[in-house]
């Protein structure tokens, strides 16, 4: 068996290798990637299966846990809006008005049972700022420790 | 000022379009006049993105809201370092920092490739066509001169999750990184279409891209080092696609540096490299049109604009005509030799580049993910972190695995006695080593295999070095006292190949912190009042006060952790809520205590009416590591592009510069490749006419 066969062999090995661990975490990790109005369309399609929905917190409606660890809010996209309820670490910029991603599981009903929320970073290259900016220094769903736990 | 701006980048448009056409138009290369003008043209260019970059950087400074970019990205209290980083936090100026970064780079090629007379033309003619396409942008579609709506008092300010140390040089760091990309990617275009398809383009393209490799390389971790104190609080990569689209042109980049070795070296994977070339350069922008389509869904914020288009057709560009020229020297671009031994140097590049290039091709499989199956399946599906945590267990242990043995493999041919040796006592240290952390206590199997692989590349490494400075010994002698150590000795007279061992050491770092993060790290949340004692991970923690501060541009909320250690050792962290007054946006500070063992971070969530103050603790093991391998890998990489003192000979003319591959058949440069008894430093020569000839001298 030449050098040139035997590497061949070992690059199938490898090359199998990495395709098999592809299918097996594609498998364990795929996700619908839907807006909320596709989600509101047709929710049966979609119940029990994990989805990531994208749509506008609804002013009014966000609640956060004081620790932060949990929110409710109406997911809203251009026909109507979803119920989400989300356990999970919260991003600090998580507000009304504001464009997210939830990922999670959508329930009978279209209810979303999310395990993450994603804002966008408010990195480079941003769009407008969304308006609907909540009242001065008050902590989405909470209160800050600067207000409440003074030395 | 504006108006200035807009004349200097039109200058630029102007000037780099010219420059293009006369430099990669063979009939107009011709005409001396010709030439004279499209080098002053391009020096006027980048004079003028010069120019437009310090006036952007004023109006950012002085807070001059007449510029709309000022407007949307500074603000009265923003700190001048941040108001200056501003600069290239937006779309049109990061555009407009790349250009110019571009263009000075273009002039150094012109600059430092005198030799390269053949290639340089149409490789500056390549870069002038490049800036001319982003000067386009500028001028047409992303104008960062553009004027706002109404004078204001006031701008909307930096995002305060980017007011950021490492936010400063993040986003400079990797445009140079990929404006560096464009410079091997030019090269191999000009060695195409002159058809030189010998390795002389490699010889000047290498330092070009183990400098993009390093550079590109930090500014991954300096975004990393960001999001793992601002944005994931103790988590640094989550597989977003802005994040893999500065990793793909790195991970082909190191694939494409190992190709140029074994083209060089033994004249094989000349149609990969060249391949891979354009497939760095074409990621480079693939990584642009990620953030400017809006395609895709990311954590970051995109704008849909056509610009992202704009580099998809620049993408197709340079697919199609590397694909032409490609295909025109197909039969020229076949390898010269066969693969040595599966022991051979060439045969770890080979796995190596492989492992590289699935790991890219899953990376880029995965970013597309919604995007292939909207296409192919009608609904947008995504795939998530797992997969590519998944795949990156094959590919990293093969690339662990190539890292180990390549120190104790030769070109060419199997190891010598010594290094078979080498070989079974470094695989031997390693699964010894693998043992004794599985009687530890580490039943993890993916870490098992990565400390094994880690401990045996640093004794192969190690007995490499016993080995070269056996071999060195002799020549040694008679030298100054301490560099006739032969370690020393071997350090000194091979750098460029004990350099790139350094670089692969820092890798090796590198992947025990990303494993030790990934397979230890543990985290548990915590409510505590004042005075209140928990203990956890071996620690003893206690909450000793919160504190409020009121600072002019933000108010801050803190509370002090005294932390004692297993082994006695008292910390204090304080984690903080800090409340940004003009954008009225919260971010969450964290508190870090790093050792070489792992971090100890504090995350500060909020408190309640109560007195209750919500706290998650994380332990990261190993993270030093991955922060030092990065260091070690810039390092490593800085000595291998260190410039080579060359030496004169007693007879007074310069030597060519001997390297590893000199006991070999590798030429260094035309002259000497030419004259191979002028490539043995030391060796007496006594140069022919035709020598002076060919050297010019």
């Amino acid at each position: 068996m030449t050098p040139g066969i035997k590497l061949g062999l070992g690059a199938a090995i490898i090359a199998g290798a990495t395709l098999y661990m592809a299918y097996v975490g594609a498998a364990t990790s795929w996700k619908y990637y839907v807006t909320a109005d596709e989600c509101l369309a047709d929710p049966p399609r979609f119940e029990g299966s994990r989805v990531r929905v994208s749509g506008v917190v609804v002013p009014g409606t966000l609640r956060i846990a004081a620790q932060r660890d949990r929110a409710s809010f109406g997911l809203r996209g251009q026909t109507g809006q979803l119920d989400v309820v989300c356990q999970g670490p919260l991003p600090d910029n998580l507000d009304e008005s504001m464009e997210v991603v939830v990922e999670g599981r959508c329930e009978p009903g279209g209810r979303i049972v999310g395990d993450k929320v994603l804002t966008r970073c408010a990195s480079k290259y941003e769009p407008d700022p969304a308006a609907g900016a909540r009242p001065r220094g008050e902590r989405p769903g909470g209160s800050g420790p600067a207000e409440e736990n003074e030395a | 000022m504006r108006i200035v701006g807009e004349l200097c980048l039109l200058t630029a448009f102007v000037g780099s379009g010219f420059a293009a056409f006369v430099f990669t138009i063979p009939w107009q290369r011709r005409h001396r006049a010709m030439q004279v003008g499209a080098a002053a043209a391009a020096l006027t260019a980048v004079l003028a993105l010069t120019g437009a970059m310090a006036i952007l950087a004023w109006a950012l400074t002085t807070k001059d809201y007449r510029f709309a970019y000022v407007a949307q990205y500074s603000s009265r209290l923003l700190p001048w370092q941040y108001s200056l980083s501003a600069l290239w936090v937006g779309q049109a100026g990061s555009l407009l920092l790349w250009a110019w970064l571009l263009g000075v780079l273009s002039l150094g090629l012109g600059w430092s490739s005198r030799q390269a007379a053949g290639l340089r033309a149409p490789a500056f003619g390549v870069l002038m066509g490049c800036l001319c396409f982003l000067s386009v942008i500028l001028v047409f579609a992303a104008d960062p001169m553009a004027g706002g709506d109404a004078v204001r008092q006031q701008g909307a300010g930096l995002s305060p999750l980017l007011q950021h140390p490492a936010m400063l040089i993040h986003p400079p760091v990797i445009f140079l990184g990929y404006a560096l990309w464009t410079v091997p990617f030019a090269l191999a275009v000009a060695a195409l279409v002159r058809g030189t398809v010998g390795a002389e383009w490699i010889r000047h393209a290498r330092p070009w891209a183990l400098a993009a490799w390093a550079v590109l390389g930090v500014g991954i971790l300096l975004g990393a080092q960001w999001a793992y104190e601002e944005l994931g609080w103790g988590g640094y990569w989550a597989w977003d696609p802005v994040e893999n689209g500065s990793l793909l042109p790195w991970l082909t980049g190191t694939a494409l540096i190992h190709g140029m070795m074994a083209w060089q070296h033994r004249r094989i994977l000349k149609r990969s490299t060249l391949v891979l070339a354009f497939a760095t350069f074409g990621l480079c922008n693939f990584a642009t049109f990620l953030t400017r389509s809006g395609l895709f869904s990311s954590l970051h914020a995109f704008s849909q604009s056509p610009i992202g288009w704009l580099f998809l057709g620049l993408m197709l560009a340079v697919g199609i005509g590397g694909a032409v020229l490609l295909a025109r020297h197909w039969q020229a671009l076949a390898a010269d030799r066969a693969i040595g031994s599966v022991l051979s140097r060439e045969a770890g590049v080979v796995m190596a580049s492989l492992a590289l290039s699935l790991l890219a091709a899953t990376v880029l499989v995965g970013t597309l993910s919604s995007a292939l199956s909207s296409i192919l399946l009608g609904r947008a599906i995504l795939v998530g972190p797992a997969f590519y945590n998944q795949v990156l267990i094959p590919t990293g242990l093969a690339l662990l695995l190539s890292t180990a043995a390549v120190p104790l493999l030769r070109w060419g041919t199997g190891p010598s006695p010594a290094q078979r040796r080498g070989l079974l006592v470094s695989a031997f240290t390693g699964a010894a080593a693998a043992a004794a952390a599985w009687v530890g206590g580490i039943d993890e199997p993916v870490a098992l295999a990565v400390g094994g692989l880690a401990v045996a590349a640093v004794a192969a490494l190690a007995a490499s070095i016993v080995i070269d400075a056996r071999r060195q010994a002799p020549a040694s002698a008679g030298q100054h006292a301490l560099v006739s150590w032969p370690v020393f000795a071997v350090l000194r007279v091979q750098r460029a190949k004990y350099a790139s061992f350094v670089v692969h050491l820092g890798f090796v770092c590198l992947a025990l912190g990303v494993t030790g993060s990934s397979v230890g790290k543990q985290e548990k949340g915590f409510v505590f009042t004042e005075g209140q004692t928990v203990q956890w991970a071996g620690r003893q923690i206690r909450l000793a006060r919160a504190v409020q501060r009121v600072l002019p541009d933000k108010l801050v909320g803190e509370v002090q952790l005294d932390v004692v250690s297993r082994d006695g050792t008292r910390i204090r962290l304080v984690p903080a809520q800090h409340f940004h007054r003009l954008q009225e946006q919260w971010t969450t500070e964290l508190a870090i205590h790093s050792t070489w063992r792992g971090d100890f971070c504090a995350i500060l969530h909020s408190g309640d009416l109560d007195g209750r103050l919500y706290v998650t603790l994380v332990e990261n093991p190993l993270m030093f590591w991955m922060w030092a391998g990065g260091g070690i890998m810039f390092v490593g990489a800085a000595a291998r592009l260190w410039p080579t003192r060359r030496r004169k000979s007693a007879h007074g003319h310069r030597e060519c510069k001997a390297t590893p591959g000199q006991r070999g058949e590798q030429a260094v440069s035309p002259a000497c490749a030419a004259h191979p008894h002028l490539q043995i430093s030391g060796f007496s020569k006594k140069r022919t006419p035709a020598d002076k000839a060919a050297s010019g001298r």
